[in-house]
């Protein structure tokens, strides 16, 4: 008997070491999504301030950093300058798109006179592009290549040296 | 370049699940049975900004947004398991409050059953050895005496 307590004891405890093992040595600000190797889902939504449709397929051709953040998320902040010193340095060959959701146009509008404007912003109404790309929090940044297809999905504020990482990866397809 | 022109003219507002999961196999709901059918669709996908809670449960904004998801593909005449699948193909299993059995995920319904079937057979084992008669070897060694006293008892001759 006290040998069976042992064994299932050993199991018990490999068991929990294994989960623990496997949870911890995960970064949780990268995301597996499911959508990570497949087309990215295709939206035309409304452009702040220009009031334009802004089509994610007229970016076809060359990779795409998509940033979903709002204005009431404190690392959205964070991350905005970051974003726009980027984007300033590397479009056209690059596009960035920033898409907010659960927010209202006048508070987008001055938030971005407020810390600079550089790549167009969308409005995700009732959040349904969020929801088809499987975005929980913001900010959240989608990495696409020039065809269109997702590559890397990152959780939380970046920082140059993570973003450029990642555009490395969109950039090489 | 016709798809993609295509694409370019088709698509307007947010993406459709129509591209995800096709059309709707079922039919179009309305009234009060939408509105239980929301609840029980509703009830089965993790809101993920919480912690364990259904998007029927939590009043967080993104949960409302994923309701009202739920609720007009319903209306549409999306089935519960082409809603379920659209949301997955978004959020990834993690979505799902009941994991589908597959994979990995089979492990959470087979296991209690492993366990159920290992605990049953110890109780199985440990009864049958305390029925099993003992060992002659283990058995007290004969004393005259004690069965004299013995045979006093049950009322045989000394």
């Amino acid at each position: 008997m006290n040998r069976t307590v042992l064994f299932v004891g050993f199991f018990i405890a490999v068991a929990v070491i294994g989960v623990l093992f496997v949870g911890l040595g995960k970064d949780p600000q990268v995301i597996d999504s499911p959508l990570i190797g497949h087309a990215a889902p295709p939206f035309a939504l409304k452009a702040v301030g220009s009031g334009e449709t802004i089509n994610l397929a007229q970016f076809r051709g060359r990779p795409v950093v998509l940033n979903f953040w709002a204005t009431w998320c404190g690392p959205c902040y964070e991350e905005h300058p970051t974003l726009v010193a980027n984007a300033r340095q590397m479009q056209p060959s690059v596009q960035f798109l920033g898409v907010v959701f659960q927010d209202t146009e006048d508070q987008i509008q001055k938030f971005l006179n407020e810390r600079g404007n550089a790549y167009p912003t969308v409005i995700d109404d009732a959040g349904k592009t969020a929801i088809a790309y499987g975005v929980g929090g913001v900010p959240e940044t989608f990495f696409l290549d020039k065809n269109g297809t997702i590559v890397a999905k990152f959780a939380g504020p970046l920082n140059t040296e993570t973003l450029q990482s990642y555009l490395q990866k969109a950039m090489k397809q | 370049m016709i798809a993609a022109i295509l694409l370019l003219l088709v698509t307007t507002g947010a993406p459709d699940a129509s591209m995800s999961v096709g059309p709707p196999q079922g039919r179009p709901m309305s009234g009060a049975a939408l509105d239980t059918r929301t609840v029980e669709v509703a009830s089965l996908i993790r809101c993920p900004v919480c912690q364990g809670m259904s998007i029927a449960d939590s009043p967080s904004e993104m949960a409302v947004n994923m309701k009202h998801q739920v609720r007009a593909l319903l209306e549409r005449g999306y089935t519960q398991d082409q809603i379920l699948d659209y949301f997955e193909r978004s959020y990834g299993q993690f979505v799902l409050l009941k994991p589908r059995f597959q994979g990995v995920n089979a492990l959470v319904w087979l296991l209690p059953l492993v366990a159920l079937a290992i605990g049953a057979a110890i109780v199985v084992a440990k009864a049958k050895r305390l029925q099993k008669p003992s060992d002659p070897a283990t058995q007290r060694p004969s004393d005259p005496y004690l069965d004299q006293v013995r045979n006093l008892v049950s009322g045989g001759k000394p």
